[in-house]
């Protein structure tokens, strides 16, 4: 397998996620929806320096839990 | 069904029963865009002194009477040219409210990065529609990109309800400057009909080039 065709499936997987031509309530809508959720509720505001909000958010809380804090 | 339909589905329950209770009394949906316009207003205020919770809630109602508008158009056969022309330009006006609001309280916190996060997004947010609007003028449909008004508007008040607009502003600015791409890349390739970058890949995954 040639590296040009190894590297066409990400490549492909990229360039449909960000140039979107799929309608609403498909699977790979679902996929973005969670995957903006995930980043949205998962990331610590501390990392962002949200003015608003605080505190380390849940990556924050399962790292201080691993690290026993 | 999909995740995201399930839950469309389910919206549609409520909204179906205030639909009919608009075309009963016989308001018209020119009025119900201009009072979710009004009402967005109050959420922008509500966002400028930060109460994000309350500003999440008066979204909801604001987008009620926005998303019915055209429904209540269809139901009442009122559908005009206008009608249409008139949505789109209240539509930006209410997106451009609430980003204002935010921009007005970052300013106040004397958060100069979130100002100018805030004013970014808000200019490729108008620049979404505005490509759209500018390609079909030329080309017949240019309906591609993620980051269309329906998933700004909930990421608005998700990010107000669970007090985490920072991140939701990140991720709208950068799905609209994909989406602006999309849309400007989109229209040159339909233009001068150049060959389709995904076609490429697919034969390459296939093994034909």
């Amino acid at each position: 397998m040639t590296i040009k065709r190894a590297l066409a499936f990400p490549l492909l997987v990229l360039w449909r996620a960000f140039f979107w031509t799929y309608d609403r309530a498909t699977w790979q809508y679902d996929l973005w929806v969670i995957a903006i959720l995930a980043f949205v509720w998962v990331t610590p505001p501390s990392w962002l320096g949200d003015p608003m909000a605080s505190g380390p958010g849940p990556i924050g809380w399962i790292l201080d839990k691993l690290a026993g804090r | 069904m999909t995740f995201t339909g399930t839950i469309g589905a389910i919206c549609m329950y409520p909204l179906r029963g205030i639909i009919r209770l608009s075309v009963a009394l016989k308001i018209h949906p020119n009025v119900l865009t201009l009072v979710g316009v009004i009402i967005n207003m109050l959420a922008a205020w509500a966002l400028g002194v930060g109460h994000f919770v309350s500003a999440g809630a008066i979204m909801i109602v604001a987008n009620i009477f926005d998303f019915i508008d055209g429904k209540v158009a269809r139901e009442r056969n009122l559908e005009t040219l206008f009608g249409g022309f008139w949505d789109s330009v209240m539509d930006r006006f209410s997106d451009i409210t609430l980003f204002i609001g935010l921009i007005y309280l970052y300013a106040h916190l004397e958060r100069v990065d979130y100002v100018i996060v805030t004013a970014l997004t808000m200019m490729f947010s108008v620049m979404t529609s505005y490509t759209r609007a500018r390609a079909e003028s030329l080309i017949e449909k240019c309906k591609v990109g993620f980051m269309e008004r329906p998933e700004r508007i909930v990421l608005f008040m998700i990010g107000a309800l669970t007090n985490r607009m920072a991140a939701v502003l990140w991720v709208i600015l950068v799905l609209s400057v994909a989406t602006v791409a999309d849309r400007i890349y989109f229209t040159w390739r339909e233009l001068n009909r150049s060959p389709k970058v995904e076609e490429i890949l697919e034969q390459r995954i296939a093994g034909q080039q």
